[in-house]
């Protein structure tokens, strides 16, 4: 008997169960085997209104669960939550992650790997995914985290801006710049445009922007980082120097503001204050609302080699303290139909993990999606570490080092350092995971 | 507040204590005899079960919510216990010398400390200053009274937020007023040296109306006999103010500073929301440490340890306050 005939054997004699107990109460068989599945996700945006709409078709076309979803804040908040409901056995059956997060979560049991045999019986394998989202749902040789998308840190520009500026390419799509200083001369012929700033990067008081902007032009240089508990970090300190000087030059007031957080940056780019920004594809939506003649890249290659940070929002399977067959059968089901319903989560900007949907012409169609598409196969995740990834306290720390760098007080060599030191004593400190 | 009332205002003074004299000669029978001991025995043991019953909800949760956590807590320190639930074995005073090696500990505890004194001060000073304007007698008091208490209703999620908004360094109110007037602009939370400053700031907006309130009832019970002598005998505004109302609000003000000293210590919404501890760590306060330590560091048991430290703290604040106040009032 095989494992998928046993799970439909147990399914099947739930719901006679289910049936002969509610033959007295006058209920219906197919309402009595609806199973409540409890679902944590931490999109509360315009992503979180796609999302729902996702959950509401899918509990739509299957009778046979209930999807409810709990919204927690991204970051802390929802790690933490997260964290204490698994490690305390009340967690929900099926919650999202930023796949970086899950080194933190996979080695001290907070989450089950996955069976991808159940998973195939739905038609959504290894195959599914683009290799380098798949590479990054394994940890120690199982499949942790399944990637619904992958959400890089890209260009935005403003199509309007950069015509008048004359840094349009023949195919209508920005000029390829390919070093630093072609960047900043393209930024200032922007800049005279809008009169304002050419780019713009809100990054005060936000590790995370830092950091998605800085591994970006880190990996560009072709370097590698590596977080091993218990020795130094390893890392390519020129690499990172060079980066740290180039993101400083960029804030100079002409190029872009030096002063500016997340919240005055997306502001400026919206209302045509700059030609650039640097920001994630999440932030789509609000251009678009926004009828603003907006057009996407990958971040210019500026080092050499392509690179893009980029996480997913991954589906995990919180450990639950006696596996229920039939829910966990429900949640395969509704991973994949959630996958294949992708495309609506592409219009948010997202580029999707399922491959069936990014070789769809329909997803070839989204502009700029389409566009940024090629992330998928430059991004990279964060080092691999219990406290890195995104929303964690160590993009704080590279903030508390790197802000003073970029408002252009302290020297990148020193705030580089100091984070440096930051990250070995918690890598010295004993592991708790 | 009563020690000066008793000493001071002499036709109240003696119904006080006679009150309490009368009480334990109720209590403990004296005289009776036995037959009289032996028949309000039973009434005695209801009423002793009575008092626990009326005690006993509020025991629960002394008991479940206070000494079981500070109990679990100091045995949670002496283990390396993750929240992961990994690791839980005992490792004795570890975690206490980790952290006292900890410059992070020190960094934040000393932030901490830096809050609660450029705090305090003004939160205390301020207070009196707006309780005399008040009393003095202004038209309208009750305008005065709710706007300068009103702020304190608010939630720290809506200062820190009307208050991030005013500091914005593009588009912030503030910087905006600066400018106008020709005076450069201030990264207000983005400056280490200024950051910390800005949430006193915000602080002493939000709060300050809790220890006017405080000052103001005590103003409003000195007896106005004593301003009256005074002004019969040649005192100024000032001379009475610095010679009658300081001196009786003396009770009030240890109080007032105690109470300060306790809530500036235990400083998290505020800087949590508006700077998350930055700019480099400046405004970073213990308990934050406290909290990322143990809940997104996981490291429980640690973050027990700096918990105990920081409890030492108030504590030893605490009793010292109790022996000056005890010195005042002898």
């Amino acid at each position: 008997m095989s494992r998928r005939q046993l799970l439909a054997g147990t399914a099947a004699l739930g719901s006679v169960f289910a049936a002969a107990g509610l033959t007295g109460c006058g209920g219906t068989a197919s309402a009595a085997a609806v199973r409540d599945i409890a679902f944590w996700h931490l999109l509360s945006g315009g992503d979180g209104i796609k999302m729902q709409a996702m959950i509401s078709a899918a509990n739509g076309a299957n009778l046979g669960f209930q999807v409810h979803p709990t919204v927690l804040a991204w970051g802390p908040p929802y790690y933490t939550k997260l964290a204490m409901a698994s490690a305390g056995g009340r967690p929900p059956e099926l919650a999202i992650m930023h796949a970086s997060r899950v080194p933190g979560y996979a080695p001290g049991g907070l989450i089950d790997p996955w069976d991808m045999s159940l998973l195939a019986e739905h038609g959504v394998t290894a195959e599914s995914f683009a290799p380098r989202i798949w590479d990054k749902s394994q940890h120690d040789g199982q499949v942790f985290s399944i990637a619904l998308d992958s959400h890089p840190f890209v260009m935005f520009y403003n199509t309007e801006v950069a015509g008048k500026a004359g840094v349009l390419a023949a195919n209508g799509q920005l000029q390829e710049v390919s070093s630093p200083q072609d960047f900043l001369a393209m930024a200032r012929e922007m800049q005279k445009v809008t009169q304002a700033h050419g780019l713009s990067f809100g990054y005060l008081g936000s590790g995370s922007q830092m950091w998605r902007l800085f591994y970006t032009l880190y990996k560009q240089h072709g370097a590698d980082m590596e977080l091993t508990p218990g020795q130094p970090m390893k890392a390519d300190r020129d690499a990172a120097v060079e980066s740290l000087e180039f993101m400083a030059s960029l804030l100079d007031d002409t190029v872009a503001a030096k002063s500016g957080d997340i919240g005055t940056g997306i502001a400026e780019f919206a209302r045509g204050g700059s030609g650039m920004l640097f920001s994630g594809v999440w932030e789509l939506p609000t251009f678009k609302k926004a009828e603003l003649p907006v057009d996407a890249a990958t971040i210019p290659t500026l080092y050499g080699t392509p690179a893009s940070y980029a996480d997913s929002h991954s589906f995990v399977l919180p450990r639950q303290l006696n596996v229920d067959d039939g829910k966990r059968r429900d949640v395969y089901k509704f991973v994949s139909d959630i996958l294949k319903g992708s495309l609506s989560w592409a219009e948010a900007g997202h580029i999707p993990a399922y491959q069936p949907i990014v070789q769809s012409q329909a997803y070839r169609d989204l502009t700029p999606q389409i566009h940024y598409a090629n992330a998928a196969d430059i991004i990279t995740y964060d080092p691999e570490s219990w406290f890195s990834g995104s929303g964690s306290d160590w993009q704080t720390y590279f903030a508390e080092n790197v802000q003073n760098v970029l408002l252009g007080r302290d020297k990148a060599a020193d705030g580089w350092d100091a984070f440096v030191r930051r990250t070995n004593t918690l890598l010295s400190r004993p592991n708790p995971v | 507040m009563s020690s000066l009332a008793t000493s001071e205002s002499a036709e109240q003074a003696p119904s006080l204590p006679g009150q309490f004299r009368s009480n334990p000669s109720r209590k403990r029978p004296s005289g009776p005899g036995r037959s009289n001991a032996s028949q309000s025995s039973p009434r005695r043991t209801r009423d002793n079960l009575n008092g626990w019953g009326f005690a006993a909800p509020f025991l629960a949760f002394f008991l479940v919510f206070l000494v079981w956590p500070l109990l679990y807590g100091l045995y949670m320190s002496l283990t390396g216990k993750s929240l992961t639930g990994a690791n839980d074995s005992l490792i004795g005073l570890a975690n206490y010398a980790e952290a006292l090696a900890d410059a992070d500990m020190w960094h934040s505890l000393g932030n901490t400390l830096y809050f609660t004194v450029i705090s305090t001060v003004p939160l205390v000073l301020v207070a009196l200053v707006m309780a005399a304007l008040v009393n003095v007698g202004l038209p309208a008091q009750w305008l005065w009274r709710l706007s300068y208490f009103a702020p304190y209703l608010l939630a720290s999620t809506v200062v820190s937020l009307f208050f991030s908004w005013m500091y914005n360094p593009q588009l912030g109110l503030i910087n905006d007023s600066l400018a106008k007037i020709g005076l450069p602009k201030v990264a207000w939370l983005n400056d280490p040296n200024v950051a910390m400053w800005a949430i006193v700031i915000a602080t002493l907006w939000w709060t300050v109306g809790f220890n006017f309130l405080l000052y103001l009832a005590a103003m409003q019970n000195i007896p106005a006999q004593h301003y009256e002598a005074a002004s019969l005998d040649g005192a100024g505004a000032w001379r009475q103010f610095f010679s009658i109302t300081l001196p009786q609000l003396t009770p009030t003000t240890v109080m007032i500073v105690l109470l300060q000293i306790l809530a500036s210590l235990k400083i998290f919404d505020q800087v949590y929301q508006m700077t998350a501890g930055g700019p480099a760590g400046s405004t970073r306060p213990v308990v934050q440490y406290i909290f990322e330590t143990g809940f997104t560091g996981y490291r429980l048991g640690y973050s027990a340890a700096i918990s105990y430290i920081f409890f030492g703290l108030i504590v030893t604040v605490s009793v010292m306050q109790f022996f000056i106040t005890r010195r005042r009032s002898a």
